[in-house]
Protein backbone atom coordinates (compact mmCIF):
# COMPACT_ATOMS: atom_id res chain seq x y z
CA UNK A 1 0.00 0.00 0.00
CA UNK A 2 2.69 2.43 1.09
CA UNK A 3 4.99 1.58 -1.79
CA UNK A 4 2.12 1.99 -4.23
CA UNK A 5 1.47 5.48 -2.88
CA UNK A 6 5.08 6.59 -3.24
CA UNK A 7 5.21 5.17 -6.75
CA UNK A 8 2.14 7.16 -7.64
CA UNK A 9 3.50 10.41 -6.27
CA UNK A 10 6.58 10.28 -8.50
CA UNK A 11 4.29 10.39 -11.51
CA UNK A 12 4.19 14.05 -12.66
CA UNK A 13 0.63 13.65 -13.88
CA UNK A 14 -0.70 12.38 -10.58
CA UNK A 15 -3.14 14.50 -8.66
CA UNK A 16 -0.71 15.23 -5.82
CA UNK A 17 2.84 15.78 -7.11
CA UNK A 18 5.72 14.95 -4.81
CA UNK A 19 6.32 17.43 -2.05
CA UNK A 20 2.87 19.02 -2.43
CA UNK A 21 -0.17 18.32 -0.39
CA UNK A 22 -3.81 18.88 -0.97
CA UNK A 23 -6.76 18.57 1.37
CA UNK A 24 -8.75 16.22 -0.79
CA UNK A 25 -7.08 14.16 -3.47
CA UNK A 26 -9.90 13.06 -5.71
CA UNK A 27 -7.40 11.43 -8.04
CA UNK A 28 -8.12 13.64 -11.05
CA UNK A 29 -5.24 14.18 -13.42
CA UNK A 30 -4.07 17.81 -13.21
CA UNK A 31 -2.86 20.05 -15.99
CA UNK A 32 0.89 19.56 -16.48
CA UNK A 33 1.48 21.50 -19.71
CA UNK A 34 3.28 24.83 -19.93
CA UNK A 35 1.57 27.69 -18.11
CA UNK A 36 1.57 30.94 -20.10
CA UNK A 37 1.82 34.23 -18.28
CA UNK A 38 -0.17 37.47 -18.43
CA UNK A 39 1.45 38.37 -21.74
CA UNK A 40 -0.10 35.39 -23.48
CA UNK A 41 -3.49 36.09 -21.88
CA UNK A 42 -3.32 39.71 -23.05
CA UNK A 43 -2.35 38.59 -26.55
CA UNK A 44 -5.25 36.12 -26.71
CA UNK A 45 -7.62 38.79 -25.39
CA UNK A 46 -6.41 41.24 -28.02
CA UNK A 47 -6.88 38.81 -30.90
CA UNK A 48 -10.29 37.61 -29.68
CA UNK A 49 -11.41 41.18 -29.13
CA UNK A 50 -10.33 42.20 -32.61
CA UNK A 51 -12.19 39.26 -34.14
CA UNK A 52 -15.27 39.93 -31.98
CA UNK A 53 -15.37 43.54 -33.15
CA UNK A 54 -16.21 42.22 -36.60
CA UNK A 55 -18.47 39.49 -35.24
CA UNK A 56 -15.95 36.74 -36.05
CA UNK A 57 -16.18 33.95 -33.50
CA UNK A 58 -19.68 35.16 -32.56
CA UNK A 59 -23.10 34.28 -33.93
CA UNK A 60 -23.90 34.86 -37.56
CA UNK A 61 -26.38 37.60 -36.72
CA UNK A 62 -23.70 39.69 -35.04
CA UNK A 63 -21.51 39.53 -38.15
CA UNK A 64 -24.15 41.27 -40.23
CA UNK A 65 -23.87 44.77 -38.82
CA UNK A 66 -20.07 45.31 -38.79
CA UNK A 67 -19.68 43.88 -42.25
CA UNK A 68 -22.55 45.96 -43.69
CA UNK A 69 -20.91 49.07 -42.20
CA UNK A 70 -17.49 48.03 -43.52
CA UNK A 71 -19.02 47.34 -46.93
CA UNK A 72 -20.77 50.73 -47.01
CA UNK A 73 -17.48 52.37 -46.04
CA UNK A 74 -15.51 50.62 -48.78
CA UNK A 75 -18.20 50.94 -51.47
CA UNK A 76 -17.42 54.57 -52.48
CA UNK A 77 -13.71 53.77 -52.89
CA UNK A 78 -14.55 50.83 -55.16
CA UNK A 79 -16.92 53.01 -57.18
CA UNK A 80 -14.28 55.72 -57.45
CA UNK A 81 -11.80 53.12 -58.59
CA UNK A 82 -14.19 51.82 -61.22
CA UNK A 83 -14.98 55.30 -62.51
CA UNK A 84 -11.27 56.14 -62.68
CA UNK A 85 -10.55 53.04 -64.74
CA UNK A 86 -13.50 53.53 -67.09
CA UNK A 87 -13.13 57.27 -67.64
CA UNK A 88 -9.35 57.26 -67.47
CA UNK A 89 -8.85 60.03 -64.90
CA UNK A 90 -5.29 61.09 -64.21
CA UNK A 91 -5.84 61.91 -60.56
CA UNK A 92 -7.97 60.62 -57.72
CA UNK A 93 -11.25 62.59 -57.43
CA UNK A 94 -10.95 62.44 -53.62
CA UNK A 95 -7.84 62.71 -51.46
CA UNK A 96 -6.78 59.77 -49.30
CA UNK A 97 -7.07 61.79 -46.10
CA UNK A 98 -10.34 63.41 -47.18
CA UNK A 99 -12.03 60.02 -47.50
CA UNK A 100 -12.31 59.44 -43.75
CA UNK A 101 -13.72 62.93 -43.30
CA UNK A 102 -16.39 62.26 -45.95
CA UNK A 103 -17.49 58.96 -44.43
CA UNK A 104 -17.29 60.17 -40.83
CA UNK A 105 -20.91 59.25 -40.09
CA UNK A 106 -20.27 55.60 -40.96
CA UNK A 107 -17.03 55.63 -39.03
CA UNK A 108 -18.75 57.08 -35.97
CA UNK A 109 -21.57 54.53 -36.11
CA UNK A 110 -19.11 51.64 -36.51
CA UNK A 111 -16.98 52.68 -33.54
CA UNK A 112 -20.01 53.52 -31.40
CA UNK A 113 -21.77 50.25 -32.23
CA UNK A 114 -18.77 47.95 -31.76
CA UNK A 115 -17.29 49.51 -28.63
CA UNK A 116 -20.10 48.13 -26.38
CA UNK A 117 -19.40 44.67 -27.83
CA UNK A 118 -15.90 44.86 -26.36
CA UNK A 119 -16.48 46.92 -23.24
CA UNK A 120 -20.09 46.70 -22.02
CA UNK A 121 -20.89 42.99 -22.23
CA UNK A 122 -18.31 41.76 -19.71
CA UNK A 123 -19.37 44.43 -17.25
CA UNK A 124 -23.10 43.90 -17.69
CA UNK A 125 -22.99 40.11 -17.38
CA UNK A 126 -20.35 40.14 -14.62
CA UNK A 127 -17.94 38.01 -16.64
CA UNK A 128 -15.30 40.65 -15.96
CA UNK A 129 -14.61 38.95 -12.60
CA UNK A 130 -13.68 35.75 -14.47
CA UNK A 131 -11.08 37.62 -16.51
CA UNK A 132 -9.71 39.37 -13.46
CA UNK A 133 -9.48 36.05 -11.56
CA UNK A 134 -6.64 35.13 -13.95
CA UNK A 135 -3.13 36.46 -13.39
CA UNK A 136 -4.08 39.48 -15.48
CA UNK A 137 -3.91 43.03 -14.14
CA UNK A 138 -7.03 45.10 -14.75
CA UNK A 139 -4.92 47.65 -16.62
CA UNK A 140 -3.77 44.98 -19.08
CA UNK A 141 -7.37 43.92 -19.65
CA UNK A 142 -8.36 47.53 -20.36
CA UNK A 143 -5.43 48.08 -22.73
CA UNK A 144 -6.04 44.79 -24.55
CA UNK A 145 -9.71 45.67 -25.13
CA UNK A 146 -8.78 49.18 -26.23
CA UNK A 147 -6.13 47.76 -28.57
CA UNK A 148 -8.72 45.45 -30.12
CA UNK A 149 -11.08 48.36 -30.79
CA UNK A 150 -8.17 50.43 -32.11
CA UNK A 151 -7.22 47.63 -34.51
CA UNK A 152 -10.79 47.26 -35.76
CA UNK A 153 -11.12 51.02 -36.26
CA UNK A 154 -7.83 51.08 -38.15
CA UNK A 155 -8.97 48.30 -40.48
CA UNK A 156 -12.16 50.31 -41.07
CA UNK A 157 -10.20 53.51 -41.76
CA UNK A 158 -7.27 52.18 -43.75
CA UNK A 159 -8.96 49.67 -46.06
CA UNK A 160 -10.50 52.33 -48.37
CA UNK A 161 -7.13 54.11 -48.46
CA UNK A 162 -5.48 50.86 -49.53
CA UNK A 163 -8.09 50.32 -52.25
CA UNK A 164 -7.68 53.87 -53.56
CA UNK A 165 -3.88 53.47 -53.47
CA UNK A 166 -4.05 50.19 -55.37
CA UNK A 167 -6.30 51.76 -58.02
CA UNK A 168 -3.97 54.76 -58.28
CA UNK A 169 -0.96 52.51 -58.80
CA UNK A 170 -2.76 50.27 -61.30
CA UNK A 171 -3.86 53.43 -63.14
CA UNK A 172 -0.16 54.39 -63.39
CA UNK A 173 -0.39 57.63 -61.46
CA UNK A 174 2.87 59.05 -60.11
CA UNK A 175 4.11 56.46 -57.61
CA UNK A 176 6.10 58.75 -55.29
CA UNK A 177 3.30 61.35 -55.02
CA UNK A 178 0.64 58.73 -54.36
CA UNK A 179 2.82 56.85 -51.87
CA UNK A 180 3.50 60.02 -49.90
CA UNK A 181 -0.17 61.05 -49.82
CA UNK A 182 -1.31 57.57 -48.85
CA UNK A 183 1.32 57.36 -46.11
CA UNK A 184 0.21 60.73 -44.68
CA UNK A 185 -3.42 59.55 -44.76
CA UNK A 186 -2.46 56.32 -42.99
CA UNK A 187 -0.62 58.26 -40.29
CA UNK A 188 -3.63 60.53 -39.78
CA UNK A 189 -5.88 57.47 -39.71
CA UNK A 190 -3.83 56.15 -36.77
CA UNK A 191 -4.31 59.44 -34.88
CA UNK A 192 -8.05 59.48 -35.57
CA UNK A 193 -8.45 55.81 -34.63
CA UNK A 194 -6.57 56.43 -31.35
CA UNK A 195 -8.95 59.23 -30.41
CA UNK A 196 -12.16 57.47 -31.51
CA UNK A 197 -11.28 54.16 -29.84
CA UNK A 198 -10.49 56.02 -26.63
CA UNK A 199 -13.69 58.08 -26.56
CA UNK A 200 -16.01 55.23 -27.58
CA UNK A 201 -14.32 52.76 -25.25
CA UNK A 202 -14.56 55.09 -22.28
CA UNK A 203 -18.27 55.73 -22.83
CA UNK A 204 -19.00 52.04 -23.41
CA UNK A 205 -17.18 51.08 -20.21
CA UNK A 206 -19.25 53.57 -18.23
CA UNK A 207 -22.60 52.57 -19.66
CA UNK A 208 -23.50 48.93 -19.56
CA UNK A 209 -26.62 49.47 -21.65
CA UNK A 210 -25.67 48.87 -25.26
CA UNK A 211 -28.17 51.17 -26.96
CA UNK A 212 -27.49 53.99 -24.58
CA UNK A 213 -23.72 53.79 -25.08
CA UNK A 214 -24.20 53.93 -28.85
CA UNK A 215 -26.38 57.04 -28.76
CA UNK A 216 -24.17 58.77 -26.19
CA UNK A 217 -21.05 58.14 -28.30
CA UNK A 218 -22.76 59.33 -31.48
CA UNK A 219 -24.11 62.39 -29.69
CA UNK A 220 -20.64 63.26 -28.43
CA UNK A 221 -18.89 62.63 -31.77
CA UNK A 222 -21.38 63.92 -34.32
CA UNK A 223 -23.22 66.56 -32.30
CA UNK A 224 -19.85 67.85 -31.08
CA UNK A 225 -18.62 67.91 -34.65
CA UNK A 226 -21.82 69.61 -35.81
CA UNK A 227 -21.50 72.34 -33.20
CA UNK A 228 -17.84 72.92 -34.03
CA UNK A 229 -18.63 73.02 -37.75
CA UNK A 230 -21.41 75.57 -37.15
CA UNK A 231 -19.10 77.76 -35.06
CA UNK A 232 -16.34 77.49 -37.66
CA UNK A 233 -18.70 78.42 -40.49
CA UNK A 234 -20.04 81.44 -38.56
CA UNK A 235 -16.52 82.48 -37.49
CA UNK A 236 -15.38 82.23 -41.11
CA UNK A 237 -18.24 84.48 -42.26
CA UNK A 238 -17.62 86.98 -39.47
CA UNK A 239 -13.84 87.02 -40.11
CA UNK A 240 -12.93 85.80 -36.64
CA UNK A 241 -10.84 82.88 -37.90
CA UNK A 242 -9.13 82.46 -34.53
CA UNK A 243 -12.44 81.59 -32.83
CA UNK A 244 -13.03 78.84 -35.38
CA UNK A 245 -9.50 77.52 -34.95
CA UNK A 246 -9.90 77.28 -31.19
CA UNK A 247 -13.35 75.68 -31.57
CA UNK A 248 -11.74 73.03 -33.78
CA UNK A 249 -9.83 71.71 -30.77
CA UNK A 250 -13.01 70.38 -29.18
CA UNK A 251 -14.00 67.50 -31.43
CA UNK A 252 -11.99 64.55 -32.83
CA UNK A 253 -13.39 65.05 -36.31
CA UNK A 254 -12.58 68.77 -36.43
CA UNK A 255 -9.08 68.02 -35.11
CA UNK A 256 -8.73 65.56 -37.99
CA UNK A 257 -9.91 68.19 -40.47
CA UNK A 258 -7.41 70.65 -39.03
CA UNK A 259 -4.57 68.17 -39.52
CA UNK A 260 -5.89 67.46 -43.00
CA UNK A 261 -5.62 71.15 -43.88
CA UNK A 262 -2.07 71.14 -42.50
CA UNK A 263 -0.63 67.95 -43.96
CA UNK A 264 -2.85 67.04 -46.90
CA UNK A 265 -4.99 69.14 -49.17
CA UNK A 266 -8.37 69.90 -47.74
CA UNK A 267 -10.48 73.00 -47.97
CA UNK A 268 -12.01 73.76 -44.57
CA UNK A 269 -13.58 76.88 -43.09
CA UNK A 270 -10.89 77.89 -40.60
CA UNK A 271 -7.66 75.88 -41.00
CA UNK A 272 -5.19 76.18 -38.08
CA UNK A 273 -2.64 78.86 -38.88
CA UNK A 274 0.67 79.53 -37.16
CA UNK A 275 3.01 77.03 -35.53
CA UNK A 276 1.55 77.30 -31.98
CA UNK A 277 -2.00 76.56 -33.14
CA UNK A 278 -0.86 73.71 -35.37
CA UNK A 279 1.15 72.24 -32.50
CA UNK A 280 -1.91 72.62 -30.26
CA UNK A 281 -3.96 70.55 -32.71
CA UNK A 282 -1.46 67.68 -32.62
CA UNK A 283 -0.97 67.91 -28.85
CA UNK A 284 -4.72 67.97 -28.11
CA UNK A 285 -5.34 65.08 -30.51
CA UNK A 286 -2.70 62.88 -28.86
CA UNK A 287 -3.57 64.15 -25.38
CA UNK A 288 -7.26 63.27 -25.85
CA UNK A 289 -6.34 59.71 -26.79
CA UNK A 290 -3.96 59.38 -23.84
CA UNK A 291 -6.52 60.81 -21.42
CA UNK A 292 -9.20 58.40 -22.64
CA UNK A 293 -6.85 55.43 -22.29
CA UNK A 294 -5.94 56.62 -18.81
CA UNK A 295 -9.64 56.90 -17.98
CA UNK A 296 -10.23 53.34 -19.19
CA UNK A 297 -7.39 51.96 -17.05
CA UNK A 298 -8.73 53.87 -14.05
CA UNK A 299 -12.27 52.66 -14.67
CA UNK A 300 -11.21 48.99 -14.76
CA UNK A 301 -9.05 49.40 -11.69
CA UNK A 302 -12.15 50.58 -9.86
CA UNK A 303 -14.14 47.64 -11.24
CA UNK A 304 -11.39 45.25 -10.09
CA UNK A 305 -11.28 46.63 -6.56
CA UNK A 306 -15.01 47.14 -6.17
CA UNK B 1 -82.47 35.90 -19.80
CA UNK B 2 -79.55 37.80 -18.31
CA UNK B 3 -78.41 40.74 -20.36
CA UNK B 4 -74.78 40.57 -21.29
CA UNK B 5 -72.75 43.47 -20.10
CA UNK B 6 -71.06 45.30 -22.93
CA UNK B 7 -67.27 44.79 -22.92
CA UNK B 8 -65.69 47.53 -20.80
CA UNK B 9 -64.05 50.15 -22.93
CA UNK B 10 -60.28 49.90 -22.49
CA UNK B 11 -58.59 53.26 -22.32
CA UNK B 12 -55.96 53.67 -25.03
CA UNK B 13 -53.29 54.45 -22.45
CA UNK B 14 -52.35 52.51 -19.36
CA UNK B 15 -51.35 54.73 -16.41
CA UNK B 16 -49.02 52.13 -14.85
CA UNK B 17 -47.09 51.62 -18.07
CA UNK B 18 -46.94 55.37 -18.52
CA UNK B 19 -45.39 55.74 -15.06
CA UNK B 20 -42.89 52.89 -15.52
CA UNK B 21 -41.86 54.16 -18.94
CA UNK B 22 -41.35 57.64 -17.59
CA UNK B 23 -39.08 56.25 -14.89
CA UNK B 24 -37.11 54.22 -17.43
CA UNK B 25 -36.75 57.31 -19.59
CA UNK B 26 -35.67 59.77 -16.93
CA UNK B 27 -33.49 57.33 -14.99
CA UNK B 28 -30.16 58.76 -14.04
CA UNK B 29 -27.72 58.73 -16.97
CA UNK B 30 -30.17 58.39 -19.82
CA UNK B 31 -32.21 61.32 -18.55
CA UNK B 32 -29.00 63.28 -18.22
CA UNK B 33 -28.07 62.84 -21.89
CA UNK B 34 -31.66 63.57 -22.86
CA UNK B 35 -31.35 66.93 -21.09
CA UNK B 36 -27.77 67.63 -22.18
CA UNK B 37 -28.50 67.48 -25.93
CA UNK B 38 -31.07 70.35 -25.98
CA UNK B 39 -29.05 72.27 -23.37
CA UNK B 40 -25.98 72.22 -25.59
CA UNK B 41 -28.07 73.33 -28.56
CA UNK B 42 -29.56 76.23 -26.61
CA UNK B 43 -26.14 77.21 -25.23
CA UNK B 44 -24.84 77.32 -28.80
CA UNK B 45 -27.79 79.48 -29.83
CA UNK B 46 -27.18 81.90 -26.93
CA UNK B 47 -23.45 82.16 -27.69
CA UNK B 48 -24.04 82.72 -31.40
CA UNK B 49 -26.74 85.29 -30.69
CA UNK B 50 -24.46 87.13 -28.27
CA UNK B 51 -21.44 87.24 -30.55
CA UNK B 52 -23.06 88.06 -33.89
CA UNK B 53 -25.23 90.95 -34.92
CA UNK B 54 -28.06 89.92 -37.20
CA UNK B 55 -29.32 86.39 -37.71
CA UNK B 56 -26.03 85.07 -39.07
CA UNK B 57 -26.00 81.62 -37.56
CA UNK B 58 -29.76 81.08 -37.63
CA UNK B 59 -29.80 78.56 -40.45
CA UNK B 60 -26.78 76.55 -39.34
CA UNK B 61 -27.80 76.28 -35.67
CA UNK B 62 -31.41 75.35 -36.43
CA UNK B 63 -30.34 72.88 -39.12
CA UNK B 64 -27.98 71.26 -36.64
CA UNK B 65 -30.75 70.98 -34.08
CA UNK B 66 -33.25 69.68 -36.61
CA UNK B 67 -31.13 67.14 -38.48
CA UNK B 68 -28.96 65.87 -35.62
CA UNK B 69 -30.26 66.73 -32.14
CA UNK B 70 -33.92 65.95 -32.87
CA UNK B 71 -33.37 62.42 -34.32
CA UNK B 72 -30.91 61.64 -31.51
CA UNK B 73 -33.42 62.69 -28.84
CA UNK B 74 -36.20 60.73 -30.54
CA UNK B 75 -33.95 57.68 -30.85
CA UNK B 76 -32.86 57.90 -27.23
CA UNK B 77 -36.44 58.33 -26.00
CA UNK B 78 -37.94 55.63 -28.21
CA UNK B 79 -35.32 53.00 -27.44
CA UNK B 80 -35.29 53.90 -23.74
CA UNK B 81 -38.95 53.01 -23.21
CA UNK B 82 -38.70 49.64 -24.99
CA UNK B 83 -35.06 48.69 -25.63
CA UNK B 84 -33.79 47.74 -22.15
CA UNK B 85 -36.84 45.60 -21.43
CA UNK B 86 -36.41 43.69 -24.67
CA UNK B 87 -32.66 43.48 -24.02
CA UNK B 88 -32.84 41.88 -20.57
CA UNK B 89 -36.01 39.93 -21.27
CA UNK B 90 -38.14 41.59 -18.58
CA UNK B 91 -40.62 42.52 -21.30
CA UNK B 92 -42.24 39.09 -20.79
CA UNK B 93 -43.49 40.20 -17.38
CA UNK B 94 -45.15 43.17 -19.01
CA UNK B 95 -46.75 41.33 -21.91
CA UNK B 96 -47.97 38.52 -19.66
CA UNK B 97 -50.38 41.01 -18.12
CA UNK B 98 -53.94 41.19 -19.46
CA UNK B 99 -53.28 44.46 -21.23
CA UNK B 100 -53.68 44.84 -24.96
CA UNK B 101 -50.29 44.89 -26.67
CA UNK B 102 -51.45 47.83 -28.72
CA UNK B 103 -52.22 49.71 -25.51
CA UNK B 104 -48.70 48.89 -24.31
CA UNK B 105 -47.24 50.18 -27.57
CA UNK B 106 -49.39 53.30 -27.49
CA UNK B 107 -48.58 54.06 -23.82
CA UNK B 108 -44.86 53.70 -24.43
CA UNK B 109 -45.12 55.85 -27.53
CA UNK B 110 -46.98 58.56 -25.59
CA UNK B 111 -44.12 58.84 -23.07
CA UNK B 112 -41.39 58.82 -25.72
CA UNK B 113 -43.34 61.31 -27.83
CA UNK B 114 -43.72 63.73 -24.93
CA UNK B 115 -39.98 63.52 -24.27
CA UNK B 116 -39.19 64.11 -27.96
CA UNK B 117 -41.45 67.14 -28.10
CA UNK B 118 -40.05 68.64 -24.88
CA UNK B 119 -36.37 67.87 -25.47
CA UNK B 120 -36.27 67.88 -29.29
CA UNK B 121 -39.05 70.06 -30.71
CA UNK B 122 -39.42 72.77 -28.10
CA UNK B 123 -35.67 73.65 -28.04
CA UNK B 124 -35.91 74.38 -31.78
CA UNK B 125 -38.61 76.97 -31.09
CA UNK B 126 -36.63 78.48 -28.21
CA UNK B 127 -33.35 78.50 -30.20
CA UNK B 128 -35.16 80.25 -33.04
CA UNK B 129 -36.49 82.92 -30.66
CA UNK B 130 -33.06 83.38 -29.06
CA UNK B 131 -31.36 83.83 -32.41
CA UNK B 132 -33.93 86.16 -33.95
CA UNK B 133 -36.59 87.36 -31.51
CA UNK B 134 -38.17 89.53 -34.23
CA UNK B 135 -39.25 86.62 -36.39
CA UNK B 136 -41.59 84.59 -34.20
CA UNK B 137 -43.25 83.01 -37.19
CA UNK B 138 -40.05 81.35 -38.38
CA UNK B 139 -39.27 80.04 -34.91
CA UNK B 140 -42.78 78.57 -34.67
CA UNK B 141 -42.29 77.01 -38.10
CA UNK B 142 -39.15 75.25 -36.89
CA UNK B 143 -40.99 74.14 -33.76
CA UNK B 144 -43.87 72.73 -35.81
CA UNK B 145 -41.45 70.99 -38.16
CA UNK B 146 -39.70 69.54 -35.12
CA UNK B 147 -42.93 68.23 -33.61
CA UNK B 148 -44.12 66.67 -36.87
CA UNK B 149 -40.77 65.04 -37.62
CA UNK B 150 -40.26 64.12 -33.96
CA UNK B 151 -43.62 62.30 -33.88
CA UNK B 152 -42.80 60.24 -36.96
CA UNK B 153 -39.22 59.56 -35.79
CA UNK B 154 -40.40 58.37 -32.38
CA UNK B 155 -42.99 56.03 -33.88
CA UNK B 156 -40.50 54.63 -36.38
CA UNK B 157 -37.80 54.09 -33.76
CA UNK B 158 -40.23 52.39 -31.36
CA UNK B 159 -41.21 50.02 -34.15
CA UNK B 160 -37.52 49.35 -34.80
CA UNK B 161 -36.91 48.71 -31.10
CA UNK B 162 -39.71 46.15 -31.07
CA UNK B 163 -38.42 44.58 -34.26
CA UNK B 164 -34.67 44.20 -33.70
CA UNK B 165 -31.94 44.42 -31.11
CA UNK B 166 -29.98 46.66 -33.44
CA UNK B 167 -32.69 49.32 -33.41
CA UNK B 168 -30.30 52.06 -32.32
CA UNK B 169 -27.78 51.45 -35.08
CA UNK B 170 -30.42 51.02 -37.79
CA UNK B 171 -32.15 54.17 -36.57
CA UNK B 172 -28.87 56.06 -36.72
CA UNK B 173 -28.18 54.75 -40.21
CA UNK B 174 -31.65 55.90 -41.29
CA UNK B 175 -31.46 59.36 -39.73
CA UNK B 176 -27.81 60.18 -40.42
CA UNK B 177 -26.86 58.20 -43.51
CA UNK B 178 -30.09 57.86 -45.47
CA UNK B 179 -31.63 61.26 -44.63
CA UNK B 180 -28.43 63.17 -43.97
CA UNK B 181 -25.62 62.09 -46.28
CA UNK B 182 -27.59 60.42 -49.08
CA UNK B 183 -30.44 62.92 -48.75
CA UNK B 184 -28.08 65.74 -49.65
CA UNK B 185 -26.83 63.83 -52.71
CA UNK B 186 -30.02 62.25 -54.03
CA UNK B 187 -32.92 64.70 -54.29
CA UNK B 188 -35.54 61.95 -54.57
CA UNK B 189 -34.98 60.92 -50.95
CA UNK B 190 -37.14 63.88 -49.90
CA UNK B 191 -40.18 61.71 -50.68
CA UNK B 192 -39.12 59.07 -48.14
CA UNK B 193 -37.41 61.20 -45.52
CA UNK B 194 -39.05 62.12 -42.22
CA UNK B 195 -36.91 65.25 -41.93
CA UNK B 196 -38.16 66.47 -45.30
CA UNK B 197 -41.80 65.90 -44.31
CA UNK B 198 -41.36 68.00 -41.18
CA UNK B 199 -39.75 70.75 -43.24
CA UNK B 200 -42.65 70.55 -45.68
CA UNK B 201 -45.12 71.26 -42.88
CA UNK B 202 -42.88 73.95 -41.37
CA UNK B 203 -42.56 75.63 -44.78
CA UNK B 204 -46.30 76.11 -44.81
CA UNK B 205 -46.11 78.02 -41.51
CA UNK B 206 -43.29 80.32 -42.56
CA UNK B 207 -41.80 80.69 -46.03
CA UNK B 208 -38.44 81.48 -44.42
CA UNK B 209 -38.01 77.78 -43.74
CA UNK B 210 -37.01 76.27 -47.07
CA UNK B 211 -39.27 73.34 -47.82
CA UNK B 212 -38.28 70.25 -49.78
CA UNK B 213 -41.02 70.86 -52.32
CA UNK B 214 -43.17 67.84 -51.61
CA UNK B 215 -46.22 69.88 -50.74
CA UNK B 216 -48.04 70.17 -47.40
CA UNK B 217 -50.64 67.48 -48.06
CA UNK B 218 -48.12 64.81 -49.00
CA UNK B 219 -45.88 65.66 -46.03
CA UNK B 220 -48.73 65.48 -43.52
CA UNK B 221 -50.30 62.34 -44.96
CA UNK B 222 -46.95 60.58 -45.14
CA UNK B 223 -46.04 61.51 -41.55
CA UNK B 224 -49.44 60.45 -40.15
CA UNK B 225 -49.45 57.24 -42.20
CA UNK B 226 -45.97 56.28 -41.06
CA UNK B 227 -46.78 57.02 -37.41
CA UNK B 228 -49.98 54.98 -37.42
CA UNK B 229 -48.42 52.09 -39.34
CA UNK B 230 -45.35 52.03 -37.09
CA UNK B 231 -47.48 52.01 -33.93
CA UNK B 232 -49.72 49.25 -35.21
CA UNK B 233 -46.61 47.27 -36.18
CA UNK B 234 -45.13 47.76 -32.70
CA UNK B 235 -48.26 46.39 -31.07
CA UNK B 236 -48.31 43.52 -33.53
CA UNK B 237 -44.67 42.66 -32.83
CA UNK B 238 -45.34 42.68 -29.09
CA UNK B 239 -48.32 40.38 -29.74
CA UNK B 240 -46.11 37.80 -31.46
CA UNK B 241 -43.04 38.42 -29.36
CA UNK B 242 -40.33 35.77 -29.13
CA UNK B 243 -37.41 36.00 -26.75
CA UNK B 244 -33.94 35.57 -28.13
CA UNK B 245 -30.71 35.09 -26.23
CA UNK B 246 -27.91 37.58 -26.21
CA UNK B 247 -25.71 37.43 -29.27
Amino acid sequence: MCSAMSELSTDPSSATPEGRSVIHDLGYRPYTGPRLGPAAIARALLVTGFRNAFGLGRSGRSKVLPFILLGLNILPSVIIGGVMVLVGLKELPIGYAQYASTTQVLLGIFVAAQAPVLFSRDLRHGTISLYLARPLPSATYAIARWGALLGATLVFLVSPVVILYAVALLGELDVSDQSRDAAVAAGMAVLLALALAGVAGLIASWSTRRGFAVVATIALLLLGNGIVTAIQAIAGEEHHARVGEVAGLFSPYSLYRGLMAMWADGDIATPPTGVPMQTAYVVVFVGLSAACLGGLVWRYRRVATA
Amino acid sequence: MPTRNPAPLTPPLNPTILRLSRQALLGRRRGLVLVIIPTVLLALAVIVAALTDDAVGYESVLTLGYTLALPLVALLAATAVLGPEVDDGSIVYLISKPVSRHVIALSKFAVAWAATVVFGGLPLLVAGLVLDSGDTRQAVAWGVAGVVAGTAYTALFIALAAFTRHAVVIGLLFALLWEGLLGSLLGGIKWVSIGAWGRGVGHDVSGQLTGPGTGLTYALVAAVLLTVAALWFTGDRLRSFTLRGDE
